[in-house]
């Protein structure tokens, strides 16, 4: 069940990013900032479309590069927040 | 464009406007003049609430969604572009901090803001590059872990300084940029008003000098590191559909003045509006009143349904609205002839007005950076 949603929520940022950057592939570990997949200007884009997505809040604590750094890392800050992943 | 608002959303739109009407257009030339609002209307400004609009209703605001937002900056911004600058930059500040502020900041500030007890000033340009965020000079260096930190630098073209009692002043540190919240009445903080602009004359823009000022723990706003990605970004994107909004209330009162001027002003036994090169310049701005109307909701409008597009849609609005708030602001002093070049002419100060809005909030020519990159990024895709 765990596997299926976090499934879920890669596939939905994946297609997000991939509507707004002109960028072909990228897997769920690449570093979104440092491998210049996107600019820091797109970084408050993606947390209101997960914000909304997902419909939790991101606050001043969640504030950490490594929440959403990647695919992967984001899925799994979501799964958090939303009580589905042990923190 | 009123077609596609609510009930609710007209209603507030028409109240709006009879307030612009009788609270700030027949004294807006004088404010122009003085370089100052008088604490009268900031007191009537936070009376009605427009201060805390989007506010929640929990620290006083009205909980008014971005469309009704929009819509209140476009009526001030027919008004008075000065008035609606104290009314976009109060937006910024608060909505930052309702965003990224803790408890005890917005408790203590959001309620103040909202009803004008206390009016906000964004601390983010320097003399050294307005549009160039990541080479700000001022520096917050940390005194002792966990003491927070000392700041020194300076700001300068910061609307409301004069009269802020709250800054939200951004710079950076060795963790990065960081952001925090300074009264007015710090210790080290100099404020010096700046006059003589060429437009906005009434917005109370000044300089500010930090010398070694000693800033909480409990004054900073967001995470050391973040305050230019994330924290500035809410008040910006504020800063530029307010601005934007205000652009088309503007390119309103140009086109509204203008068909009035045209309709009426004779020439020996015609009217103005009869001649062909006046009904050009007039159908030019109406075209733009139109198109600046409908880029102003359709940026709202994504704020509101929180869209990924909302970011690309706030630049388009300032970056169009913006420009034709110039065309036209040109074009009714040009209808009006010498008696739009006077100082007791509203085209006048549209005109002055105009230009600014081309520079605050992200300079025409940083929007096409920006835009530019947005669109070759999404080749190949739909335009949102």
């Amino acid at each position: 069940m765990s596997t299926e949603v976090e499934g879920r929520i890669k596939e939905k940022v994946k297609s997000f990013i991939l509507s707004s950057i002109n960028v072909v592939d990228f897997s769920e570990e690449d570093h979104l900032f440092e491998s210049g997949i996107v600019n820091s200007l797109f970084a408050v884009q993606l947390m209101t479309f997960i914000e909304k997505t997902f419909r939790i809040e991101v606050g001043m604590d969640d504030l950490d590069i490594e929440n959403f750094k990647s695919i992967k890392a984001t899925a799994d800050f979501v799964m958090r927040k939303n009580g589905q992943l042990a923190a | 464009m009123e077609s596609l608002l609510t009930d609710a959303q007209k209603t507030r739109y028409q109240e709006v406007k009879k307030f612009v009407a009788t609270e700030v257009e027949p004294f807006v030339e004088q404010w122009d003049r003085d370089q100052t609002h008088p604490e009268s209307i900031v007191s009537l400004l936070g009376d009605t609430g427009y201060l805390g609009s989007t506010l929640p209703t929990d620290y006083a605001g009205k909980g008014w969604d971005f469309v009704t937002f929009g819509l209140l900056n476009e009526a001030f911004g027919r008004g008075s572009s000065a008035l609606t600058g104290l009314i976009t930059v109060q937006a910024m500040v608060s909505m930052t901090l309702l965003k990224w502020g803790t408890n005890e900041q917005r408790k203590k500030w959001l309620p103040l803001l909202a009803k004008g007890k206390t009016i906000g000033a964004f601390a983010l340009t320097e003399s050294g590059g307005g549009s160039a965020l990541q080479s700000l000079t001022t520096e917050f260096r940390r005194k002792n872990e966990g003491d927070g930190f000392v700041l020194n630098g300076e700001k300068k073209w910061i609307s409301n300084g004069q009269i802020a009692g709250l800054f939200l002043v951004f710079g950076k540190s060795e963790q990065g940029f960081v952001a925090c919240i300074l009264p007015r009445e710090t210790s080290g903080l100099e404020i010096e008003p700046i006059k003589e602009m060429l437009g906005f004359r009434a917005a109370g823009l000044a300089q500010l000098t930090f010398r070694d000022v000693a800033v909480p723990a409990s004054s900073i706003v967001g995470k050391p590191g973040f305050a230019l990605s994330h924290v500035a970004m809410v008040g910006l994107q504020y800063g530029r559909i307010s601005t934007a909004c205000s652009a088309a209330g503007l390119l309103r009162g140009c086109f509204e003045e203008s068909v009035s001027y045209a309709a009426e002003r004779r020439v020996g036994d015609r009217n103005v509006g009869n001649f062909g090169m006046i009904r050009s310049l007039i159908a030019r701005m109406g075209a733009d009143l139109e198109a600046a109307h409908l880029l102003s909701y359709a940026a709202c409008r994504a704020e509101d349904e929180h869209l990924s597009e909302a970011f690309s849609k706030a630049l388009i609005a300032k970056y169009y609205n913006s420009q034709a708030a110039v065309r036209a602001a040109s074009d009714a002093v040009q209808i009006q002839g010498a008696s739009g070049c006077h100082s007791s002419s509203s085209a006048a100060r549209y005109y002055r007005d105009s230009k600014l809005m081309e520079i605050l909030e992200g300079t025409t020519q940083i929007h096409e950076e920006l835009l530019g990159k947005i669109f070759i990024d999404q080749a190949g895709k739909p335009l949102a």
